[in-house]
């Protein structure tokens, strides 16, 4: 995993870790890799995966059972939630960047439409 | 907790200024980066910090601890290796550092060279540089210390090495001992430490912490760039 140099690592741990609950690789109610763990995995500081799991368990996402570790929420809405968010955050991008190219936000969707139009699979 | 404390630290050398007043503080757990240009003092301040160079003004304060010869049993610090010669093997130098230094955990260090990819039997001639520093690193981790300061461990070592060193100090460094690296360059060890500290004019220009540049959308590495711009 390589990280932007310009954004809090945290932030980007917990985009990580959500991304692979939005994909399935990490189930509701399933429990995280210890922060040691992370934090060898993604090569960074021990404090700053403590810093994302700790933003975590304040929005909710996951909680903490005592000696045990840290586990994904069984919330099915927060977890929706959590997912719509990540859908958002990068139709942001997506959009920023089209932007950037010259694109207007009202041509946005038909550019889009035709697009999906063109690459369809028969 | 405080591992480190230095208040008003001077350090003259054959008249020459090398350290100027310097005030520094790290907490314990943190992993910090020391940079500055090649002769900016960084090595300098280690060598005080570990009580090597005893001729400072002011006060360092390691774990409460400020005369040099008690202080010295909180801190690991990395060593060239030079005074071994090059027919020595690895385990001759374990030796060494077993008989120096009684916190030394053998298991530990069989561990690590695991880890390392080396073998206690290869002697110190036939080391690349980047398998010297992987065995400077694993001696430094065998120890048991409150401060690991770590001197440019990866000057002259290729890319995967420095993956490996990285790597094995997530792994070795115990959860409330403070790890200082001195480098003249930031990119690889930029996303696994807390602070960076820099020195420049023989003192401590900035510290800050490594999250908080990044949340102002800069990379550490464009603000350390920052504070030579217009100088060769």
């Amino acid at each position: 995993m390589k990280f932007k140099d310009n954004l809090p690592i945290y932030l980007q741990i917990e985009d990580y870790i959500y991304l692979q609950i939005a994909q399935g690789k990490l189930q509701a109610g399933e429990k995280l890799p210890s922060v040691r763990a992370l934090a060898l995995e993604l090569t960074v500081n021990a404090n700053t995966v403590q810093r994302a799991l700790r933003e975590m368990t304040a929005k909710g996402y996951i909680f903490t059972k005592r000696g045990e570790g840290s586990f994904v929420t069984t919330d099915e809405g927060l977890l929706e939630e959590m997912k719509s968010k990540l859908l958002k955050q990068e139709l942001a991008a997506f959009v920023s960047r089209m932007e950037k190219l010259g694109v207007k936000r009202e041509s946005l969707t038909g550019l889009l439409a035709s697009y999906l139009d063109d690459t369809r699979e028969e | 907790m405080k591992t480190l404390e230095i208040k008003d630290l001077s350090y003259h050398k054959n008249s020459k200024t090398i350290l100027e007043r310097v005030n520094l503080t790290l907490e314990a757990g943190k992993i910090v980066a020391l940079v500055g240009a090649n002769g900016a003092g960084k090595t300098s301040l280690m060598r005080v910090i570990a009580g090597l160079a005893k001729q400072y003004k002011g006060s360092v304060e390691v774990c409460g601890e400020a005369d040099e010869d008690r202080r010295k049993q909180y801190i690991a610090m990395t060593d060239s290796l030079s005074a071994f010669r090059d027919s020595r093997k690895i385990k001759d130098v374990a030796d060494f550092y077993r008989l120096v230094y009684p916190d030394f955990d053998d298991k530990q260090f069989a561990d690590i060279l695991e880890f390392m990819n080396l073998n206690e039997d290869e002697r110190l001639g036939s080391l690349s540089k980047g398998m010297k520093e992987k065995l400077i690193i694993a001696l430094v981790f065998s120890r048991k210390a409150k401060l690991y300061l770590l001197d440019e461990p990866f000057s002259g070592v290729d890319a995967m090495s420095r993956k490996k060193i990285i790597k094995s100090m997530l792994l070795w460094k115990p959860e409330e001992a403070t790890l200082v690296i001195s480098d003249h360059v930031l990119d690889e060890i930029a996303p696994v430490i807390d602070e960076v500290v820099l020195i420049k004019k023989h003192s401590v220009l900035e510290q800050r912490s490594a999250e908080e540049i990044r949340a102002e959308q800069e990379s550490i590495e464009e603000w350390y760039e920052g504070f030579y711009e217009g100088e060769e």
